[in-house]
């Protein structure tokens, strides 16, 4: 005997489903961190030279966003591999549920991987590249386009992902659909990032701006995202 | 209660699947074109075909899993298009692929299903389940620990967490070893009362033994349809030969 369970409820059955596949293996946030590591050590060799030691706060916003969108990457196309390894996401598209629990569970699960690892990159990031140079005070500000971004690349990429899930050029193809599309939020938050490391004087009139863009990206682009991933995932 | 029971077309309370010029395109290619057929309730229809004949494509139509680019169907009395949330309480699939999660054990991957589904009391459905199957020693073991046989015995457990009125198989032999074939069927026998089949399979032995209808795919269209007793296996193979060109396994 069943009886349909609410949209809620579903969407954490779906949400508990994927942290507890990733509690088994540990793939995704294993590959990601690794990853994120190793651009770090790319980036470090690349700026080790530089004597102009402005440049590098300067740049440091884009710095991290290079680092974090290709790591996403990464972990949205892990995401989906489990999902079709053995037709799991078939499976789930058979029970009655909406297509958009199906969505919103996936981009929760992506956002809260995302974050972990940039918990654990950033601050690298800054032992790395930022330790010799004096703390500012508005470098909590950093944190606001951090979660901005994270959700819009788990947004957006979750349905990207979904589309480029079942081509033979996935990873490719991900890649060449989601930087574009993502385009305008990076350059919204790599704005407000380097605004905050530097502490500029411009705070307030780039800052506030910039993630008002990103926010409104956020809400645009999610709730599209949210309203064509019944047709993306039925044709 | 079933929705809009006032708009069915006459035959749908006594019929599975009622399926009327169904029609899938992709760009030019037609997958399927313009398939008709009634299966009666708790009847097995075997569909036999070359590789892309469109029988997956016709399983997965009706299964709700892909929409027809033209036609309609009523599968247990629900229109595919209009109905699709309140049918697919009623429907399982079982395919060569086993539609788990193979990094859950096999308890979770039920026990999701059973969540998803809104089974009442899903650790004792689980339980009934994995005792049907014969895996309940196994129920902690990650599902990509199992061998070929155990994964579909847990995908046969899968697509019966509902209850379904109606099971689609989809080339469910497919990777099996004989033994495992043999279960497959022991446990397919088991819960065959009650229930309707779409049956899509390479394998005349099995797939024709089932059934009670059968049918043959050329090139997306139905060509042959039939209710078994008319005819015996030997003649169907020859007949396949005859309309597809080559001859079944």
């Amino acid at each position: 005997m069943t009886n349909r369970p609410s949209a809620i409820r579903q969407f954490a059955v779906l949400f508990v489903k994927d942290l507890r596949q990733e509690s088994h293996t540990r793939d995704m946030l294993t590959s990601m961190g690794l990853y994120s590591l190793l651009v770090l050590v790319i980036f470090g060799a690349a700026l080790s030279q530089s004597t102009i030691k402005s440049n590098i706060i300067q740049i440091s916003g884009g710095l991290v966003w290079a680092m974090l969108v290709f790591t996403s990457l990464l972990g949205l196309n892990r995401s989906f591999a489990a999902e079709k390894e053995d037709a799991g996401l078939d499976g789930i598209l058979l029970i009655p549920l909406d297509r958009s629990v199906i969505y919103l569970a996936k981009t929760a699960s992506n956002l809260v991987f995302l974050l972990i690892v940039e918990v654990l990159a950033c601050p690298l990031f800054y032992f790395f590249f930022l330790a010799d140079y004096p703390l500012t005070t508005s470098l909590w500000l950093v944190v606001p386009p951090l979660f901005f971004v994270s959700l819009g690349i788990a947004g957006v990429g979750t349905l990207l992902a979904t589309i480029t899930s079942g081509t033979r050029g996935k990873d490719v193809l991900l890649a060449i659909l989601f930087i574009p599309v993502i385009f305008p939020l990076l350059f919204a938050v790599v704005s407000a990032t380097s605004v905050a490391v530097m502490g500029s004087e411009q705070l307030l009139s780039v800052y506030v701006p910039a993630l008002a863009l990103a926010a409104g990206y956020d809400v645009i682009m999610i709730s599209l995202s949210w309203l064509l991933y019944g047709f993306v995932v039925t044709n | 209660m079933r929705q809009k029971q006032n708009s069915l077309p006459p035959d749908s309370l006594s019929a599975a699947i009622i399926a009327t010029s169904l029609t899938k395109s992709f760009g030019v290619r037609k997958a399927l074109d313009d398939v008709s057929f009634t299966l009666p309730r708790f009847g097995f229809l075997s569909v036999f075909g070359p590789n892309g004949a469109g029988k997956s494509t016709l399983l997965r139509i009706l299964a709700t899993l892909a929409r027809p680019s033209q036609g309609s169907a009523h599968v247990l009395g629900h229109d595919i298009q209009e109905q699709t949330e309140s049918l697919r309480r009623y429907i399982g699939v079982i395919s060569h692929r086993s539609m788990l999660y193979p990094d859950l054990t096999a308890a979770e991957n039920l026990m999701l299903y059973a969540k998803l589904y809104g089974v009442v009391d899903p650790a004792q459905r689980v339980k009934e389940l994995l005792d049907l199957v014969e895996l309940t020693g196994r129920r902690h073991d990650t599902v990509k620990s199992f061998s070929r046989g155990m994964t579909q015995r847990i995908a046969i457990a899968r697509a019966l967490v509902n209850d379904p009125e109606l099971l689609f198989l989809d080339e469910p032999y497919s990777g099996l070893d004989p033994r495992a074939v043999e279960i497959f069927d022991q446990l397919i026998e088991r819960v065959r009362p009650g229930k309707s089949f779409f049956m899509v399979s390479h394998d005349l032995t099995r797939g024709f033994d089932s059934a009670t209808h059968v049918m043959v795919l050329s090139q997306g269209r139905l060509v042959f349809y039939e209710e078994k007793p008319a005819i015996d296996r030997d003649l169907f193979s020859s007949l396949y030969r005859e309309l597809v060109g080559v001859a079944l396994a």
